[in-house]
Protein backbone atom coordinates (compact mmCIF):
# COMPACT_ATOMS: atom_id res chain seq x y z
CA UNK A 1 0.00 0.00 0.00
CA UNK A 2 3.05 2.59 1.12
CA UNK A 3 4.42 1.26 -2.19
CA UNK A 4 1.81 2.14 -3.94
CA UNK A 5 1.19 5.67 -2.79
CA UNK A 6 4.96 6.69 -3.09
CA UNK A 7 4.26 5.75 -6.79
CA UNK A 8 1.48 7.70 -7.46
CA UNK A 9 2.92 10.54 -5.73
CA UNK A 10 5.62 10.60 -8.18
CA UNK A 11 3.64 10.31 -11.21
CA UNK A 12 1.46 13.04 -10.05
CA UNK A 13 5.29 14.99 -9.58
CA UNK A 14 6.49 13.92 -12.43
CA UNK A 15 3.14 15.28 -14.01
CA UNK A 16 3.41 18.50 -12.30
CA UNK A 17 7.13 18.99 -13.31
CA UNK A 18 6.48 18.13 -16.71
CA UNK A 19 3.85 20.62 -16.69
CA UNK A 20 5.68 23.63 -15.44
CA UNK A 21 8.23 23.30 -17.29
CA UNK A 22 6.21 23.02 -20.32
CA UNK A 23 4.44 26.15 -19.15
CA UNK A 24 7.50 28.08 -18.41
CA UNK A 25 9.34 27.37 -21.82
CA UNK A 26 5.61 27.66 -23.86
CA UNK A 27 3.94 31.14 -22.14
CA UNK A 28 7.08 32.76 -23.70
CA UNK A 29 7.58 30.85 -27.00
CA UNK A 30 3.64 31.44 -27.65
CA UNK A 31 3.58 35.01 -26.86
CA UNK A 32 7.12 35.55 -29.04
CA UNK A 33 4.67 34.18 -31.68
CA UNK A 34 1.60 35.66 -31.54
CA UNK A 35 3.10 39.07 -30.34
CA UNK A 36 2.25 40.86 -33.76
CA UNK A 37 -1.65 40.42 -33.36
CA UNK A 38 -0.69 42.98 -30.25
CA UNK A 39 0.89 45.47 -31.81
CA UNK A 40 -0.88 48.24 -32.74
CA UNK A 41 -0.42 50.17 -36.86
CA UNK A 42 0.80 53.56 -37.03
CA UNK A 43 -1.44 55.46 -38.96
CA UNK A 44 -0.30 58.16 -40.81
CA UNK A 45 -0.43 60.61 -43.78
CA UNK A 46 0.52 59.73 -47.48
CA UNK A 47 0.99 62.45 -50.00
CA UNK A 48 -1.58 61.59 -53.24
CA UNK A 49 0.05 64.96 -55.02
CA UNK A 50 -1.66 67.92 -56.07
CA UNK A 51 -4.97 67.98 -55.15
CA UNK A 52 -5.78 70.45 -58.75
CA UNK A 53 -4.13 67.56 -60.25
CA UNK A 54 -7.33 65.60 -58.94
CA UNK A 55 -9.45 68.45 -59.36
CA UNK A 56 -13.02 67.33 -61.02
CA UNK A 57 -11.61 63.46 -61.18
CA UNK A 58 -14.94 60.61 -61.02
CA UNK A 59 -13.50 57.58 -59.28
CA UNK A 60 -10.64 57.90 -60.34
CA UNK A 61 -7.28 55.03 -60.20
CA UNK A 62 -4.43 56.21 -58.13
CA UNK A 63 -1.89 54.30 -57.00
CA UNK A 64 1.02 55.35 -54.34
CA UNK A 65 3.76 54.42 -52.56
CA UNK A 66 4.85 54.96 -48.79
CA UNK A 67 7.31 53.59 -46.82
CA UNK A 68 6.78 51.91 -43.52
CA UNK A 69 8.54 49.39 -41.50
CA UNK A 70 8.23 46.08 -42.00
CA UNK A 71 9.18 43.83 -39.33
CA UNK A 72 13.29 44.67 -39.54
CA UNK A 73 12.69 45.98 -43.27
CA UNK A 74 11.68 49.69 -44.37
CA UNK A 75 9.94 48.38 -47.00
CA UNK A 76 7.98 50.90 -50.17
CA UNK A 77 4.35 49.67 -49.48
CA UNK A 78 2.21 50.36 -52.70
CA UNK A 79 -1.70 50.78 -52.58
CA UNK A 80 -4.57 51.52 -54.67
CA UNK A 81 -8.02 53.46 -54.19
CA UNK A 82 -10.34 55.47 -56.45
CA UNK A 83 -10.43 59.10 -55.82
CA UNK A 84 -13.79 61.38 -56.32
CA UNK A 85 -14.09 65.32 -55.59
CA UNK A 86 -16.50 65.64 -53.69
CA UNK A 87 -16.69 69.47 -54.11
CA UNK A 88 -16.05 72.21 -52.02
CA UNK A 89 -12.64 71.30 -51.59
CA UNK A 90 -13.76 67.35 -49.92
CA UNK A 91 -12.36 64.53 -51.32
CA UNK A 92 -14.10 60.82 -51.39
CA UNK A 93 -11.13 58.41 -51.51
CA UNK A 94 -12.35 54.80 -51.41
CA UNK A 95 -9.98 51.54 -50.46
CA UNK A 96 -10.24 49.19 -53.52
CA UNK A 97 -9.91 46.20 -50.60
CA UNK A 98 -12.72 44.69 -50.43
CA UNK A 99 -14.27 44.30 -47.18
CA UNK A 100 -15.25 40.38 -47.64
CA UNK A 101 -11.82 38.71 -47.86
CA UNK A 102 -9.40 41.25 -49.27
CA UNK A 103 -9.70 40.93 -52.93
CA UNK A 104 -8.96 44.39 -55.32
CA UNK A 105 -12.51 45.60 -56.31
CA UNK A 106 -12.92 47.55 -59.72
CA UNK A 107 -15.02 50.71 -60.72
CA UNK A 108 -17.81 50.00 -63.21
CA UNK A 109 -18.47 52.62 -65.07
CA UNK A 110 -21.65 51.83 -67.12
CA UNK A 111 -23.14 50.02 -63.72
CA UNK A 112 -22.13 53.13 -61.48
CA UNK A 113 -20.74 50.41 -58.78
CA UNK A 114 -17.81 48.64 -57.37
CA UNK A 115 -17.38 45.16 -58.71
CA UNK A 116 -15.04 42.48 -56.54
CA UNK A 117 -13.87 39.78 -58.98
CA UNK A 118 -13.85 37.26 -56.05
CA UNK A 119 -17.21 36.47 -54.43
CA UNK A 120 -19.45 38.70 -56.82
CA UNK A 121 -19.72 41.73 -54.25
CA UNK A 122 -21.16 44.68 -55.47
CA UNK A 123 -20.82 48.34 -53.54
CA UNK A 124 -22.38 51.17 -55.18
CA UNK A 125 -20.60 54.28 -55.14
CA UNK A 126 -21.27 55.47 -51.97
CA UNK A 127 -19.36 52.41 -50.76
CA UNK A 128 -22.84 51.04 -49.55
CA UNK A 129 -23.03 46.98 -50.06
CA UNK A 130 -25.50 46.36 -52.94
CA UNK A 131 -24.72 42.84 -53.16
CA UNK A 132 -22.68 39.89 -52.37
CA UNK A 133 -21.33 38.29 -49.02
CA UNK A 134 -19.17 41.48 -47.39
CA UNK A 135 -20.48 42.30 -44.16
CA UNK A 136 -19.34 46.11 -44.40
CA UNK A 137 -19.12 48.95 -46.64
CA UNK A 138 -15.72 49.58 -48.79
CA UNK A 139 -13.42 51.53 -45.94
CA UNK A 140 -13.56 55.38 -46.66
CA UNK A 141 -9.88 56.78 -46.25
CA UNK A 142 -9.58 59.96 -44.12
CA UNK A 143 -8.28 62.90 -46.26
CA UNK A 144 -7.34 66.41 -46.02
CA UNK A 145 -5.47 68.65 -48.17
CA UNK A 146 -2.68 71.27 -47.40
CA UNK A 147 -0.85 73.58 -49.11
CA UNK A 148 -2.17 72.32 -51.86
CA UNK A 149 -1.99 68.41 -51.43
CA UNK A 150 -4.01 65.81 -51.08
CA UNK A 151 -3.41 63.31 -48.15
CA UNK A 152 -4.86 60.41 -47.30
CA UNK A 153 -4.45 58.44 -43.97
CA UNK A 154 -2.83 55.08 -43.77
CA UNK A 155 -3.78 52.90 -41.16
CA UNK B 1 -17.10 12.36 -22.73
CA UNK B 2 -15.99 11.62 -19.20
CA UNK B 3 -12.35 11.39 -18.90
CA UNK B 4 -12.65 7.90 -17.66
CA UNK B 5 -14.49 7.13 -21.13
CA UNK B 6 -11.99 8.76 -22.66
CA UNK B 7 -9.12 6.65 -21.27
CA UNK B 8 -11.26 3.47 -21.93
CA UNK B 9 -11.56 5.00 -25.68
CA UNK B 10 -7.93 4.82 -25.70
CA UNK B 11 -7.44 1.55 -24.30
CA UNK B 12 -9.57 0.14 -26.80
CA UNK B 13 -7.75 1.48 -29.73
CA UNK B 14 -4.37 1.64 -28.40
CA UNK B 15 -1.80 -0.76 -27.06
CA UNK B 16 -1.29 1.17 -23.67
CA UNK B 17 -1.18 -1.84 -21.05
CA UNK B 18 1.43 -2.74 -23.48
CA UNK B 19 3.32 1.18 -23.32
CA UNK B 20 2.93 0.73 -19.60
CA UNK B 21 4.08 -2.21 -19.14
CA UNK B 22 7.42 -1.56 -20.43
CA UNK B 23 7.95 1.97 -19.12
CA UNK B 24 7.47 0.01 -15.81
CA UNK B 25 9.97 -2.30 -16.52
CA UNK B 26 12.51 -2.35 -13.39
CA UNK B 27 15.75 -0.96 -14.22
CA UNK B 28 19.39 -2.09 -12.75
CA UNK B 29 20.03 -1.65 -9.15
CA UNK B 30 22.77 0.57 -8.32
CA UNK B 31 21.34 3.09 -10.79
CA UNK B 32 22.35 7.28 -9.82
CA UNK B 33 21.92 10.33 -11.13
CA UNK B 34 24.98 10.10 -13.69
CA UNK B 35 22.04 8.32 -15.38
CA UNK B 36 20.30 11.39 -16.23
CA UNK B 37 22.80 12.65 -18.97
CA UNK B 38 20.50 11.12 -21.54
CA UNK B 39 17.23 12.20 -20.85
CA UNK B 40 19.05 15.83 -20.39
CA UNK B 41 20.30 15.65 -23.62
CA UNK B 42 17.24 14.27 -25.21
CA UNK B 43 15.16 17.35 -23.08
CA UNK B 44 17.67 19.74 -24.10
CA UNK B 45 17.45 18.95 -27.84
CA UNK B 46 13.80 19.25 -28.29
CA UNK B 47 14.06 22.55 -26.02
CA UNK B 48 16.58 23.25 -29.37
CA UNK B 49 13.93 22.19 -31.49
CA UNK B 50 11.18 24.26 -29.99
CA UNK B 51 13.03 27.60 -29.44
CA UNK B 52 14.47 26.77 -32.95
CA UNK B 53 11.09 26.18 -34.99
CA UNK B 54 9.37 29.74 -33.26
CA UNK B 55 12.76 31.91 -34.28
CA UNK B 56 12.57 30.87 -37.64
CA UNK B 57 9.12 32.69 -37.40
CA UNK B 58 11.25 35.97 -37.50
CA UNK B 59 14.49 34.81 -39.29
CA UNK B 60 15.39 35.45 -43.43
CA UNK B 61 18.18 33.06 -44.31
CA UNK B 62 20.08 35.92 -46.66
CA UNK B 63 22.73 38.42 -46.11
CA UNK B 64 20.61 41.58 -46.27
CA UNK B 65 18.22 40.47 -43.93
CA UNK B 66 20.07 37.92 -41.29
CA UNK B 67 21.22 40.50 -39.32
CA UNK B 68 18.70 42.66 -39.00
CA UNK B 69 16.46 40.01 -38.70
CA UNK B 70 18.43 38.59 -35.44
CA UNK B 71 18.75 42.23 -34.17
CA UNK B 72 14.91 42.60 -34.68
CA UNK B 73 14.00 39.62 -32.49
CA UNK B 74 16.30 40.25 -29.80
CA UNK B 75 15.71 44.17 -29.07
CA UNK B 76 12.36 44.45 -30.71
CA UNK B 77 10.00 41.24 -30.37
CA UNK B 78 8.30 40.38 -26.87
CA UNK B 79 10.53 37.77 -25.26
CA UNK B 80 12.54 37.47 -28.30
CA UNK B 81 16.03 38.16 -26.46
CA UNK B 82 14.62 35.61 -24.19
CA UNK B 83 14.31 32.65 -26.47
CA UNK B 84 16.99 33.47 -28.68
CA UNK B 85 18.98 33.31 -25.45
CA UNK B 86 17.41 29.85 -24.73
CA UNK B 87 18.23 28.30 -28.30
CA UNK B 88 22.51 29.81 -28.11
CA UNK B 89 23.15 29.11 -24.14
CA UNK B 90 20.59 25.47 -24.83
CA UNK B 91 23.29 24.95 -27.56
CA UNK B 92 26.52 25.27 -25.15
CA UNK B 93 24.21 23.39 -22.55
CA UNK B 94 23.61 20.45 -24.70
CA UNK B 95 27.37 20.13 -25.88
CA UNK B 96 28.71 19.65 -22.35
CA UNK B 97 25.44 17.53 -21.28
CA UNK B 98 26.10 15.15 -24.55
CA UNK B 99 29.70 15.16 -23.15
CA UNK B 100 29.24 14.57 -20.05
CA UNK B 101 26.55 11.27 -21.31
CA UNK B 102 29.34 10.39 -22.89
CA UNK B 103 31.69 10.07 -20.40
CA UNK B 104 29.54 8.47 -18.09
CA UNK B 105 29.31 5.40 -20.45
CA UNK B 106 33.00 5.50 -21.27
CA UNK B 107 33.57 4.73 -17.00
CA UNK B 108 30.77 2.73 -16.48
CA UNK B 109 31.90 0.82 -19.62
CA UNK B 110 28.49 1.19 -21.53
CA UNK B 111 29.75 1.15 -24.50
CA UNK B 112 30.78 -2.35 -24.38
CA UNK B 113 28.78 -5.70 -26.01
CA UNK B 114 25.85 -5.86 -26.51
CA UNK B 115 25.56 -2.16 -26.61
CA UNK B 116 27.76 -1.75 -29.14
CA UNK B 117 25.03 -0.43 -31.60
CA UNK B 118 23.77 2.01 -29.10
CA UNK B 119 27.54 3.51 -28.38
CA UNK B 120 27.84 4.35 -32.12
CA UNK B 121 24.24 5.84 -32.78
CA UNK B 122 25.20 7.93 -29.78
CA UNK B 123 28.37 8.86 -31.07
CA UNK B 124 27.10 10.02 -34.49
CA UNK B 125 24.28 12.00 -32.83
CA UNK B 126 27.51 13.74 -31.09
CA UNK B 127 28.79 14.45 -34.11
CA UNK B 128 25.50 16.08 -35.40
CA UNK B 129 25.17 17.88 -32.25
CA UNK B 130 28.10 19.54 -32.85
CA UNK B 131 26.91 19.89 -36.89
CA UNK B 132 24.09 21.98 -35.76
CA UNK B 133 26.37 24.15 -33.70
CA UNK B 134 28.53 24.46 -37.05
CA UNK B 135 25.84 25.54 -39.16
CA UNK B 136 23.80 27.41 -36.63
CA UNK B 137 26.70 30.06 -35.65
CA UNK B 138 26.33 31.37 -39.23
CA UNK B 139 23.03 32.14 -39.36
CA UNK B 140 23.06 35.76 -37.44
CA UNK B 141 25.43 36.85 -39.95
CA UNK B 142 28.05 38.95 -38.09
CA UNK B 143 31.74 38.68 -37.47
CA UNK B 144 32.26 35.76 -35.94
CA UNK B 145 29.59 33.93 -37.99
CA UNK B 146 31.29 34.50 -41.19
CA UNK B 147 34.76 34.39 -39.95
CA UNK B 148 34.45 31.17 -38.22
CA UNK B 149 32.48 29.66 -40.45
CA UNK B 150 35.36 30.51 -43.44
CA UNK B 151 37.49 29.20 -40.93
CA UNK B 152 35.58 25.71 -40.55
CA UNK B 153 34.79 25.43 -44.14
CA UNK B 154 38.95 26.27 -45.01
CA UNK B 155 39.29 23.00 -42.39
CA UNK B 156 36.99 20.76 -44.74
CA UNK B 157 39.22 21.88 -47.59
CA UNK B 158 42.36 20.13 -46.40
CA UNK B 159 40.82 16.25 -46.16
CA UNK B 160 42.76 14.68 -49.32
CA UNK B 161 41.33 14.37 -52.36
CA UNK B 162 37.58 15.43 -52.04
CA UNK B 163 38.44 18.53 -49.57
CA UNK B 164 38.05 21.18 -52.42
CA UNK B 165 34.66 19.46 -53.36
CA UNK B 166 33.32 19.31 -50.21
CA UNK B 167 34.14 23.01 -49.39
CA UNK B 168 32.48 23.81 -52.50
CA UNK B 169 29.31 22.02 -52.07
CA UNK B 170 29.28 23.50 -47.98
CA UNK B 171 29.85 27.10 -49.47
CA UNK B 172 27.81 26.34 -52.13
CA UNK B 173 30.13 27.77 -54.54
CA UNK B 174 34.22 29.60 -54.07
CA UNK B 175 33.21 32.04 -51.27
CA UNK B 176 30.87 32.53 -48.11
CA UNK B 177 27.79 34.56 -49.17
CA UNK B 178 24.45 34.41 -49.84
CA UNK B 179 24.17 30.63 -51.47
CA UNK B 180 26.15 29.31 -48.08
CA UNK B 181 23.61 31.21 -45.58
CA UNK B 182 20.57 29.68 -47.33
CA UNK B 183 22.29 25.91 -47.61
CA UNK B 184 23.59 26.32 -44.24
CA UNK B 185 19.97 27.30 -43.09
CA UNK B 186 18.61 24.39 -44.31
CA UNK B 187 21.02 22.67 -43.23
CA UNK B 188 20.43 23.38 -39.44
CA UNK B 189 16.49 23.50 -39.93
CA UNK B 190 15.33 20.98 -42.03
CA UNK B 191 18.62 18.14 -42.93
CA UNK B 192 19.96 17.57 -39.26
CA UNK B 193 16.43 17.66 -37.63
CA UNK B 194 15.55 14.98 -39.42
CA UNK B 195 18.81 13.05 -39.42
CA UNK B 196 18.76 13.56 -35.30
CA UNK B 197 15.11 12.26 -35.43
CA UNK B 198 16.29 9.09 -37.19
CA UNK B 199 19.74 8.80 -34.69
CA UNK B 200 17.70 9.18 -31.77
CA UNK B 201 15.11 7.19 -32.79
CA UNK B 202 17.45 4.25 -33.34
CA UNK B 203 19.73 5.16 -30.18
CA UNK B 204 16.33 5.46 -27.62
CA UNK B 205 15.09 1.81 -29.58
CA UNK B 206 19.03 0.12 -28.53
CA UNK B 207 18.83 1.82 -25.39
CA UNK B 208 15.43 0.06 -24.37
CA UNK B 209 16.48 -2.97 -26.59
CA UNK B 210 19.50 -4.16 -24.72
CA UNK B 211 17.98 -1.97 -21.16
CA UNK B 212 20.41 0.26 -19.27
CA UNK B 213 23.93 -1.10 -18.73
CA UNK B 214 23.88 -0.27 -15.01
CA UNK B 215 26.68 0.22 -12.93
CA UNK B 216 29.93 -1.79 -12.92
CA UNK B 217 28.97 -2.84 -9.14
CA UNK B 218 25.55 -4.54 -10.95
CA UNK B 219 25.31 -8.57 -10.47
CA UNK B 220 23.72 -10.58 -13.06
CA UNK B 221 20.45 -11.22 -10.79
CA UNK B 222 20.76 -7.35 -10.15
CA UNK B 223 20.25 -6.02 -13.72
CA UNK B 224 16.75 -6.29 -13.37
CA UNK B 225 15.83 -5.76 -9.57
CA UNK B 226 16.09 -2.08 -9.50
CA UNK B 227 13.33 0.67 -9.40
CA UNK B 228 10.92 0.92 -12.53
CA UNK B 229 11.91 3.20 -15.22
CA UNK B 230 8.46 5.04 -14.89
CA UNK B 231 7.83 7.45 -12.75
CA UNK B 232 10.57 6.49 -10.59
CA UNK B 233 13.56 6.94 -13.13
CA UNK B 234 11.60 9.93 -14.70
CA UNK B 235 10.64 11.75 -12.02
CA UNK B 236 14.07 12.34 -11.02
CA UNK B 237 14.66 13.31 -14.99
CA UNK B 238 11.99 15.89 -14.81
CA UNK B 239 13.30 17.16 -12.00
CA UNK B 240 16.83 17.69 -13.45
CA UNK B 241 15.37 19.13 -16.23
CA UNK B 242 13.93 21.62 -14.30
CA UNK B 243 16.85 22.41 -12.55
CA UNK B 244 18.75 22.51 -16.03
CA UNK B 245 15.57 24.67 -16.87
CA UNK B 246 15.66 27.34 -14.49
CA UNK B 247 19.72 27.50 -14.83
CA UNK B 248 19.32 28.29 -18.50
CA UNK B 249 16.43 30.48 -18.30
CA UNK B 250 18.32 32.43 -15.73
CA UNK B 251 21.51 32.86 -18.14
CA UNK B 252 19.13 33.33 -21.06
CA UNK B 253 17.54 36.35 -18.65
CA UNK B 254 21.04 37.68 -17.24
CA UNK B 255 23.40 37.04 -20.14
CA UNK B 256 22.76 38.48 -23.30
CA UNK B 257 23.55 36.86 -26.65
CA UNK B 258 26.43 38.68 -28.50
CA UNK B 259 25.53 39.73 -31.84
CA UNK B 260 28.84 41.42 -33.66
CA UNK B 261 29.01 43.87 -36.28
CA UNK B 262 27.28 42.42 -39.65
CA UNK B 263 29.75 40.49 -41.49
CA UNK B 264 32.15 42.11 -43.05
CA UNK B 265 34.42 40.34 -45.68
CA UNK B 266 36.89 43.15 -45.75
CA UNK B 267 37.50 43.55 -42.01
CA UNK B 268 40.94 42.52 -41.62
CA UNK B 269 41.13 43.85 -38.13
CA UNK B 270 38.88 41.06 -36.81
CA UNK B 271 40.27 38.46 -35.11
CA UNK B 272 38.72 35.08 -35.88
CA UNK B 273 37.52 32.79 -32.93
CA UNK B 274 34.97 29.97 -33.21
CA UNK B 275 32.55 29.09 -29.96
CA UNK B 276 34.25 27.85 -27.36
CA UNK B 277 33.22 24.03 -28.26
CA UNK B 278 35.99 24.20 -31.28
CA UNK B 279 38.09 26.40 -29.23
CA UNK B 280 40.49 22.60 -28.85
CA UNK B 281 40.54 22.34 -32.49
CA UNK B 282 41.67 25.91 -33.43
CA UNK B 283 44.32 25.62 -30.87
CA UNK B 284 45.34 22.34 -32.02
CA UNK B 285 45.71 23.88 -36.02
CA UNK B 286 49.05 26.62 -34.61
CA UNK B 287 50.71 23.58 -33.55
CA UNK B 288 50.89 21.91 -36.88
CA UNK B 289 52.54 24.09 -39.84
CA UNK B 290 53.85 23.63 -43.03
CA UNK B 291 53.05 20.38 -44.65
CA UNK B 292 52.20 19.14 -41.34
CA UNK B 293 49.09 21.13 -41.51
CA UNK B 294 46.70 18.24 -42.74
CA UNK B 295 47.59 16.57 -39.27
CA UNK B 296 45.76 19.06 -37.36
CA UNK B 297 43.07 19.77 -39.66
CA UNK B 298 42.40 16.39 -41.11
CA UNK B 299 44.26 13.34 -40.27
CA UNK B 300 44.41 13.91 -36.09
CA UNK B 301 39.78 15.05 -36.03
CA UNK B 302 39.15 12.28 -38.25
CA UNK B 303 41.35 9.32 -36.60
CA UNK B 304 39.92 10.29 -33.26
CA UNK B 305 36.27 10.27 -34.21
CA UNK B 306 37.02 6.81 -36.02
CA UNK B 307 38.66 6.01 -32.77
CA UNK B 308 35.74 6.98 -30.62
CA UNK B 309 32.73 5.57 -32.82
CA UNK B 310 34.32 2.21 -33.18
CA UNK B 311 35.53 2.13 -29.36
CA UNK B 312 33.54 -0.98 -28.67
CA UNK B 313 35.37 -3.12 -30.87
CA UNK B 314 38.64 -1.73 -29.46
CA UNK B 315 38.01 -2.79 -26.23
CA UNK B 316 36.89 -5.71 -26.19
CA UNK B 317 37.81 -6.79 -22.28
CA UNK B 318 35.48 -7.97 -20.09
CA UNK B 319 36.29 -5.92 -17.10
CA UNK B 320 33.86 -3.15 -16.17
CA UNK B 321 35.44 -1.59 -12.92
CA UNK B 322 37.24 1.60 -13.66
CA UNK B 323 40.09 0.92 -11.67
CA UNK B 324 40.82 -2.38 -13.39
CA UNK B 325 41.14 -0.68 -16.56
CA UNK B 326 44.15 1.42 -16.88
CA UNK B 327 44.40 1.91 -20.50
CA UNK B 328 41.15 3.28 -20.66
CA UNK B 329 41.50 5.68 -17.82
CA UNK B 330 44.77 6.58 -19.09
CA UNK B 331 43.45 7.26 -22.52
CA UNK B 332 40.15 9.03 -21.38
CA UNK B 333 41.96 10.84 -18.82
CA UNK B 334 44.47 11.99 -21.44
CA UNK B 335 41.63 12.84 -23.94
CA UNK B 336 39.70 15.06 -21.47
CA UNK B 337 42.40 17.08 -19.88
CA UNK B 338 44.14 17.70 -23.72
CA UNK B 339 40.70 19.09 -24.82
CA UNK B 340 40.36 21.27 -21.72
CA UNK B 341 44.10 22.32 -22.05
CA UNK B 342 43.48 23.27 -25.15
CA UNK B 343 40.12 25.04 -25.17
CA UNK B 344 41.60 27.03 -22.47
CA UNK B 345 44.73 28.11 -24.68
CA UNK B 346 42.50 28.83 -27.13
CA UNK B 347 40.51 30.79 -25.29
CA UNK B 348 43.18 32.79 -23.79
CA UNK B 349 45.24 33.30 -26.80
CA UNK B 350 46.02 36.99 -27.58
CA UNK B 351 44.63 38.66 -30.25
CA UNK B 352 46.86 39.92 -33.24
CA UNK B 353 48.21 43.02 -32.49
CA UNK B 354 49.50 45.20 -35.72
CA UNK B 355 51.00 48.57 -35.98
CA UNK B 356 49.74 49.72 -39.98
CA UNK B 357 52.83 50.35 -42.39
CA UNK B 358 53.41 54.05 -42.75
CA UNK B 359 51.35 55.16 -46.03
CA UNK B 360 50.34 51.30 -46.55
CA UNK B 361 47.53 52.90 -48.32
CA UNK B 362 49.44 54.09 -51.19
CA UNK B 363 51.12 51.02 -52.47
CA UNK B 364 48.57 50.01 -54.81
CA UNK B 365 49.27 52.21 -58.10
CA UNK B 366 46.88 55.09 -58.09
CA UNK B 367 44.97 53.13 -61.29
CA UNK B 368 43.71 50.42 -59.10
CA UNK B 369 42.69 52.62 -56.10
CA UNK B 370 40.70 54.51 -58.63
CA UNK B 371 39.17 51.16 -60.00
CA UNK B 372 37.89 50.23 -57.10
CA UNK B 373 36.96 53.46 -55.25
CA UNK B 374 33.31 53.08 -53.91
CA UNK B 375 31.43 55.46 -55.39
CA UNK B 376 29.45 57.92 -52.73
CA UNK B 377 25.71 56.45 -53.66
CA UNK B 378 24.26 57.74 -50.73
CA UNK B 379 25.07 61.69 -51.00
CA UNK B 380 22.06 63.53 -51.75
CA UNK B 381 23.82 65.90 -53.42
CA UNK B 382 25.00 64.43 -56.25
CA UNK B 383 23.13 64.34 -59.55
CA UNK B 384 21.92 61.83 -62.60
CA UNK B 385 25.71 61.86 -64.66
CA UNK B 386 27.47 63.85 -62.43
CA UNK B 387 30.85 62.07 -61.82
CA UNK B 388 30.42 60.30 -58.18
CA UNK B 389 34.06 60.39 -57.53
CA UNK B 390 36.06 63.14 -55.70
CA UNK B 391 39.37 63.41 -56.77
CA UNK B 392 41.18 66.49 -56.76
CA UNK B 393 43.43 67.56 -59.06
CA UNK B 394 46.16 69.53 -57.27
CA UNK B 395 47.06 73.00 -59.58
CA UNK B 396 50.68 71.70 -60.92
CA UNK B 397 49.30 68.25 -62.21
CA UNK B 398 46.57 70.70 -63.98
CA UNK B 399 49.51 72.83 -65.29
CA UNK B 400 50.92 69.64 -66.67
CA UNK B 401 48.26 68.60 -68.10
CA UNK B 402 47.65 71.42 -69.90
CA UNK B 403 51.26 71.90 -71.06
CA UNK B 404 51.14 67.91 -72.09
CA UNK B 405 47.71 68.74 -73.89
CA UNK B 406 49.61 71.94 -75.47
CA UNK B 407 52.75 69.98 -76.50
CA UNK B 408 50.16 67.14 -78.61
CA UNK B 409 48.78 69.94 -80.34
Amino acid sequence: MKKKSRRSFLEIATAFIGGLISLAAGIPLIGFAISPAFKKGESKWVDLGLADRLKNSRFKKVDYTFTAKDGWVKATKKRSVYVTDAGNGEWDVFSRTCSHLGCLVRWDEKQESFLCPCHGAIFDKTGAVIAGPPPDPLQKLETKVEAGILYVKES
Amino acid sequence: MSYIGIKQFLRERLPLAALDAHLRKPLPKHINLLFSFGSLAMFLLLLQAATGAFLAFYYSPSPEHAHNAVTYISTEVPFGAFVRGLHHWGASALVIIVVLHLLRVVLYSSYKAPRELTWIFGVLLLLVVLGFGFTGYLLPWDEKAYWATVVGVEIASTAPGLGDFVAKVLRGGTEIGAVTLSRFYALHTIWLPWLVFGLVGAHLFFVRYYGSSGTPKNTPEEMSTGKPFYPHQVFEDVVGMLILFVILAAVALFVPVPLEDVADPTNADYDPRPEWYFLFLFQLLKYFQGPFEIIGTFVIPTVGMLLLLFLPFLDKSERTVLWKRPIALTVTSICVVGIVVLTILGGTSKKLETTEAAGQETTQPIEQIQGVATPDTDAETVDEGEAVFDFQLTEEEIENAIAVEEGQQ
